[in-house]
């Protein structure tokens, strides 16, 4: 079952210029995909369709078997519930504590109080912030961060990961640990797929990839065929 | 054990950035000029109403200087027998120069043919036929004047309406601006890099909780500066010695700050209407703000 799936999806800026053009691109439930491409390439826009922060200027959304053009808000907003998101410059609210940044997802959702302190604490220890749930987001590391970033991308369990660039600039100990924590997360059940400029870093996974360029998918054939 | 506190439950984190922090004061302030307007109205339509009450009930007799006593003395019985008139009081030459000292300085009567001035009280119930009084007064001294002040305090009241239009529209504009506060307030909160507002929709928040947690927040920071605002309103009346000291009330009805339940009324009354202004205008903002996101 396809749990994205873009038909000739093209997105253009204020200004008009082509950011995405006629891309086709389906993802499996339960898969792990590599997004590559260079910076500018249009990866980040891509994703910012797929998590329905963008519409696309033409073609069709499909997210979960469902039209995203047809759909209300309320069940757009829904939608999104379905969805993780590390976001490349993270999005945390740095007035807030790490828990509480955690827990927004969950609190979105309505979810009982006490639901939401035991699954944050456990995603909190999972990441390795045992006992920093207090802390505010904006005294804690990158690493630290970064962390409290995946953990509310997957403190709901969501159908679908999206992480953009989360490896950062960590270095290649911390990227091979967050793909790890990534697999972990995909074996469960979540659909993942990341987003890197390092094509050679991808490259040293299994998982299948796709790769953009000026905003054009080119190889999204050799990553169904990976499957 | 992991120990960190949260939020209240269910509340989403709407005022964590810096866009509403002025709001409070902004909303101070004007519900301070609201206050002290609304106060105004107040003193304004009291005072109004004591100069009309005094002026409703006093009427000025001027006899010609060079009426005799005699006459004098007839007219003076003719007023004592005429129904509604409660009392008649002839003024001493004296009293008369006092009068007319702030324009004319000190007056030698002695000199001048300056009317004798009789005050006289009515009974404005008592419908007495001042066409007929006139009549009666002129076959005894055929200069008499008898000065009803019913007519001149025409232009008064319609200076005084106009100023009540002045304090009317500036309370009206002080809650328009209340209202544009916050939903600039939500706009800015939009603007911020990193919008908790954003964050919230892009994580699937509906747009109704949003807008409830948004409408929520101008609310406290509403009431919050409309407290503050009424305080400081109420602190400058009682500063001032009460609202009537003001202006010198004509008539026992007064405005007396903090012992008047009006005042009470307007600076209390205020602080709610400040806080649903500025609930209401946040939700319509951000519901129009989040329309225009995907």
């Amino acid at each position: 079952m396809a749990v994205v799936k873009l038909e000739g999806v093209e997105k253009r800026g204020d200004s008009g210029a082509q950011i995405i053009s006629d891309v086709s691109l389906t993802l499996e439930a339960g898969a792990f995909y590599f997004l590559t491409g260079a910076s500018g390439s249009g990866k980040t826009a891509l994703l910012r369709l797929i998590t329905l922060i963008e519409r696309p200027t033409r073609g069709s959304l499909t997210l979960f078997g469902a039209d995203t053009a047809a759909l209300d808000r309320n069940a757009q907003a829904a939608l999104r519930r379905r969805i993780g998101i590390v976001f490349q410059d993270l999005w945390l609210i740095d007035a807030l504590s790490a828990g509480d940044n955690v827990a927004l997802p969950l609190r979105i959702a309505g979810a009982p109080e006490d639901q939401v302190r035991d699954n944050v604490a456990e995603l909190l220890a999972w990441v390795g912030l045992s006992g920093r749930g207090d802390a505010r987001t904006a005294t804690l590391s990158g690493g630290e961060r970064r962390r409290v970033a995946i953990a509310r991308a997957i403190v709901r369990s969501p159908e679908l990961l999206i992480a953009d660039e989360p490896t950062g600039n960590g270095g290649e100990e911390i990227a091979l640990l967050l793909v790890r924590i990534f697999e972990r997360i995909n074996r469960l059940g979540t659909t993942v797929l990341i987003a890197t400029d390092d094509i050679a870093f991808a490259r040293r996974f299994e998982h299948p990839r796709f790769h953009m360029d000026h905003g054009m998918l080119i190889d999204a054939g050799a990553a169904a065929a990976a499957q | 054990m992991i120990g960190y506190r949260f939020g209240a439950p269910r509340e989403l984190p709407l005022g964590t950035d810096q866009s509403g922090h002025l709001l409070p004061w902004i909303v101070a302030v004007l519900v301070y000029l609201a206050g002290l307007s609304g106060v105004g109205l107040i003193v304004l339509g009291d005072t109004l109403r004591a100069f009309e009450h005094a002026l409703h009930t006093t009427l000025t007799l001027q006899v010609p200087a060079e009426a005799s006593n005699a006459r004098l003395e007839t007219v003076l019985a003719l007023l004592r027998q005429t129904p509604g008139i409660v009392s008649v009081h002839l003024l001493e030459p004296a009293e008369t120069a006092r009068l007319l000292e702030p324009w004319l300085g000190p007056v030698p009567l002695d000199e001048l043919p300056v009317p004798r001035l009789i005050d006289l009280r009515i009974d404005p119930t008592a419908g007495t036929d001042l066409a007929a009084l006139r009549r009666q007064l002129a076959s005894v001294v055929p200069d008499s004047r008898l000065d009803d002040h019913r007519q001149w305090p025409e232009g008064l009241r319609a200076a005084v309406r106009r100023i009540e239009g002045i304090l009317g529209l500036s309370i009206t504009l002080a809650l328009l601006l209340i209202a544009a506060s916050a939903m600039l307030a939500v706009g800015a909160a939009l603007m911020v890099e990193g919008s908790p507002i954003k964050l919230l929709h892009v994580l699937g928040a509906a747009d109704s909780d949003i807008a409830r947690g948004c409408a929520v927040r101008s609310l406290r920071l509403g009431l919050l500066g409309g407290g503050i605002g009424a305080v400081a309103a109420l602190l400058t009346i009682l500063a001032l010695g009460g609202a009537g000291s003001v202006v010198q009330l004509p008539a026992p009805i007064t405005v007396n700050g903090a012992a008047d339940w009006r005042v009470w009324g307007v600076l209390t009354g205020i602080v709610p209407v400040a806080g649903l202004i500025a609930m209401a205008s946040a939700r319509v903002a951000v519901r129009r703000r989040l329309a225009g996101m995907p």
